[in-house]
C-alpha cells in the first residue's frame, strides 16, 4: 500500500481559498498543479500528502467510502449528503470559516407560530383544512426529516425537493415553509421569511473529517495524524 | 419460516380467506409512494424501500396493504361494500434483521354499518390466527379514538389543545408530554404593534385586515397557504390561552380517563362510571362503544378476553374508532386491525367511505408456531 495519503479539498470558490489559506499556515503549502486541468496537487516538504481537489458535496460521499483520508468541506454536506454519518465520519476540527446555520423558515406574517411545536399544531390540521399536508421546500430532505420527525414529533408534512431559489418557494406557492441555509438572514428577510425560535437545525462550518475507522497502516495514520493535528485537530 | 413462502402454504392461507368469505384480491408489489407519504407521513421515507419510474414517478415496494387496497376500491370506481383478503409480501427497510415480511388479512370497505363491521374484523382477525394454529394464549387490546375524541370535546378545552391531544393519541410519552407541557400557560407570541393591538382588543375583523396587509407585502396573499383567517383564529386563540390559567380540574380528569382499563365486556360501564363521576356527557360514544362490545359477542368473541385500554390509539390521522392488537404473552403482534374512515377520502375517494381491517404478520405466527402454519 502507497504510503501517501489524500486529503481532499473544496474545488473551488471560498471554501477552496479558505481551505489553501489554512493548509499554507498549517506548514502544509499546496503547490499549484503543473496543469491547471488536473485535480491533483502535491505539498511542499510533504511527499507523503497528496492533495484531490473535488466539489465539496463529492468530499462527503468520498469520506463515506473511506476513499480518501482526510476532507475539508461544510459540516452540512456532511450530515445531509452521508447517511448514517455519525458512525462513519469523525469530525477532528472545525475551521472556523464557511458558517452557515441550516433553519427552518416561515413566513414572516404567520405570527401565530414561532417555534416548532406551533409548527407542528399548523401541520397537525393542515389536510382539514387546505386538503394537503404542508410542504416544506428544502434541499436538505434528510436533515429536515432527523429535525422534524426524529427531533420534534412532527410527521404529518411533505418535503418538496427545491434545488435553487428555496427562498422563493412560498410566494410562488410551492411550499409553506422552507429549510435552507442561511449565513445573515437578509435573504430570508428580503423574501419575508422568519427563521423559528427553535428552528436552528445544524450550525454549519467547514470542518475536517476523517472517515471512521481510517486507515489501519501504521506510518498512514502517523502522516494522517500530523496532518489533522496541524490543521488544528 | 419458509414454509409460508411455499406454494403451499400460500393456498392455506387463500383457503382461509375464502373460509372467511373474504374475495381474494391481488395488488401491484410497485406501488405509487406518494400516497403512502401523505397518510403516514415523510417519517415512513426512511423506512420504505423508494423508486423512480422512467417518467419520474416516485414508486416504492408496498409497505402495507391496506392503502392498496383502497385505492383498489376508489380506481374501480366499486359503491357497493366489499371485503377484500390478500397476502403477500410486505417492504420495510429496518437497520437489523430481514426487510421483507409475509402478511395476509382483509379489509371490509363501504359497509356503513359499523358495529357488526367492526365485530367482524376482530373476530375474523381471531380466527385467522386459530386457523394458522396459534395455540398459544393471545393477548388482545382494543382502543377507541372516537371516545377519546368525545372525552377532549366534553372537557371543552381550548381549540389548541383539542388538536394537540388528539394528534398525540396513540402515543403515550407524546400524550404524557403533551398533557405535562399544556399545565403550563403558555406566553402569548411577540407580535409587531400593528398586529398586537387587535389581537389584545380581540377585534378578529381588525386583525384579519391587518394580517391581509402583511400577507399581501409577503406576497403571499393568493398562495394557496395559510389565509389571514386561519392565522387570526389561531392568534386569538393563543391569546386566550394565555390568559386563562391551565384547567387543572380538566387535565386530571384527562389523566383519570387515559388510566381506564378494563375487560371489554366491563369497558362500557367502567366509561360510564368515569363519565357520571366526571360530569361529561360521553352518552353518544358510550352507546356506540357498547353496540360493538355486544355485536363483538354474538359475533362469538369471548369479549371477558379482551382489554379494553383507554390509552391505546394509533398516531395516524387516519384511524377514527376502533383499533385494536392481538399479541402474544410476551408482546409480539401477531395482528393488528383497526377503522380507518377517514382514509378513502384522503387516498381521493369522492365521499366518505368507511373502512375496517386487519393484517396478520405471517412470519411471526410460523416463527411461533414452528413454521408449519
Amino acid at each position: 500500500m502507497s504510503t501517501r495519503i489524500t486529503i481532499a479539498i473544496p474545488s473551488k470558490g471560498r471554501l477552496k481559498e479558505e481551505a489553501l489559506k489554512r493548509m499554507e499556515a498549517a506548514g502544509y503549502g499546496v503547490e499549484p498543479p503543473k496543469d491547471a486541468r488536473t485535480y491533483r496537487a502535491a505539498v511542499a516538504g510533504h511527499p507523503n500528502v497528496e492533495v484531490a481537489f473535488l466539489s465539496a458535496s463529492e468530499i462527503a460521499r468520498e469520506l463515506g467510502k473511506g476513499s480518501i483520508d482526510l476532507g475539508i468541506t461544510g459540516e452540512d454536506l456532511v450530515r445531509e449528503g452521508l447517511p448514517d454519518s455519525e458512525n462513519r465520519v469523525t469530525r477532528l476540527a472545525q475551521l472556523g470559516f464557511g458558517h452557515a446555520d441550516v433553519v427552518v423558515a416561515v413566513p414572516e406574517p404567520w405570527f401565530d407560530v414561532e417555534t416548532m411545536a406551533d409548527l407542528g399544531l399548523v401541520a397537525a390540521d393542515f389536510r382539514q383544512r387546505h386538503g394537503r399536508r404542508l410542504r416544506i421546500a428544502t434541499k436538505y430532505w434528510r436533515l429536515t426529516q432527523k429535525h422534524f420527525s426524529q427531533t420534534h414529533g412532527i410527521q404529518l408534512y411533505r418535503i418538496i425537493e427545491s434545488l435553487g431559489a428555496t427562498e422563493g418557494a412560498p410566494a410562488a406557492g410551492q411550499a409553506d415553509v422552507i429549510v435552507d441555509i442561511t449565513s445573515t438572514g437578509s435573504t430570508l428577510r428580503a423574501n419575508h421569511l422568519k427563521v423559528l425560535k427553535d428552528g436552528v437545525i445544524l450550525q454549519s462550518q467547514a470542518c475536517l473529517f476523517a472517515p471512521t475507522p481510517g486507515t489501519d497502516d501504521p506510518d498512514r495514520r502517523e502522516t494522517v495524524a500530523a496532518l489533522a493535528g496541524a490543521l488544528g485537530a | 419460516m419458509n414454509a409460508l413462502r411455499s406454494f403451499s402454504a400460500r393456498a392455506d392461507i387463500e383457503t382461509i380467506l375464502a373460509q372467511l368469505g373474504a374475495e381474494r384480491l391481488d395488488v401491484p408489489v410497485l406501488q405509487p409512494a406518494d400516497p403512502f407519504l401523505d397518510t403516514a407521513g415523510e417519517e415512513l421515507r426512511r423506512r420504505i424501500f423508494l423508486s423512480e419510474s422512467e417518467t419520474g414517478e416516485t414508486l416504492c415496494l408496498r409497505p402495507e396493504f391496506t392503502i392498496p387496497v383502497c385505492l383498489h376500491h376508489i380506481g374501480a370506481g366499486e359503491s357497493a361494500p366489499r371485503r377484500y383478503g390478500y397476502v403477500g409480501t410486505v417492504f420495510r427497510q429496518r437497520r437489523a434483521g430481514g426487510n421483507e415480511f409475509l402478511q395476509a388479512g382483509i379489509e371490509d370497505i363501504g359497509n356503513t354499518d359499523s358495529a357488526p363491521a367492526d365485530a367482524r374484523s376482530l373476530a375474523d382477525a381471531l380466527a385467522f390466527l386459530e386457523a394458522l394454529g396459534v395455540s398459544a394464549p393471545t393477548v388482545t387490546t382494543l382502543g377507541d379514538q372516537a371516545v377519546f375524541n368525545a372525552v377532549i370535546a366534553g372537557l371543552g378545552l381550548p381549540q389548541g389543545w383539542a388538536v394537540r391531544l388528539s394528534h398525540a393519541f396513540g402515543d403515550r410519552a407524546t400524550l404524557d408530554a403533551t398533557l405535562d407541557a399544556l399545565a403550563v400557560p403558555p406566553p402569548p407570541p411577540e407580535v409587531p404593534a400593528d398586529i398586537l393591538e387587535p389581537c389584545e382588543a380581540r377585534d378578529r375583523a381588525a386583525l384579519v385586515n391587518a394580517l391581509s396587509m402583511r400577507l399581501r407585502i409577503a406576497g403571499l396573499e393568493n398562495s394557496g397557504g395559510r389565509d389571514a383567517d386561519e392565522i387570526a383564529d389561531r392568534l386569538i386563540a393563543r391569546f386566550d390561552a394565555a390568559e386563562i390559567a391551565p384547567d387543572e380540574k380538566a387535565l386530571a380528569t384527562l389523566r383519570t380517563f387515559l388510566s381506564i382499563s378494563a375487560p371489554l365486556n366491563e369497558a362500557a360501564g367502567a366509561l360510564a362510571g368515569f363519565a357520571e363521576a366526571a360530569g361529561l356527557d360521553l352518552s353518544d360514544a358510550i352507546a356506540a362503544f357498547g353496540a360493538r362490545a355486544t355485536e363483538m359477542e354474538k359475533a362469538g368473541v369471548d369479549t371477558a378476553a379482551i382489554s379494553y385500554d383507554a390509552a391505546f390509539g394509533r398516531a395516524l390521522d387516519y384511524y377514527t374508532a376502533l383499533v385494536y392488537e392481538i399479541a402474544t404473552a410476551d408482546g409480539l403482534v401477531l395482528a393488528g386491525g383497526g377503522r380507518y374512515d377517514r382514509l378513502l377520502t384522503m387516498l381521493g375517494a369522492g365521499s366518505d367511505v368507511p373502512g375496517v381491517g386487519f393484517s396478520v404478520w405471517l412470519d411471526r405466527v410460523a416463527a411461533l408456531t414452528g413454521g408449519d402454519a
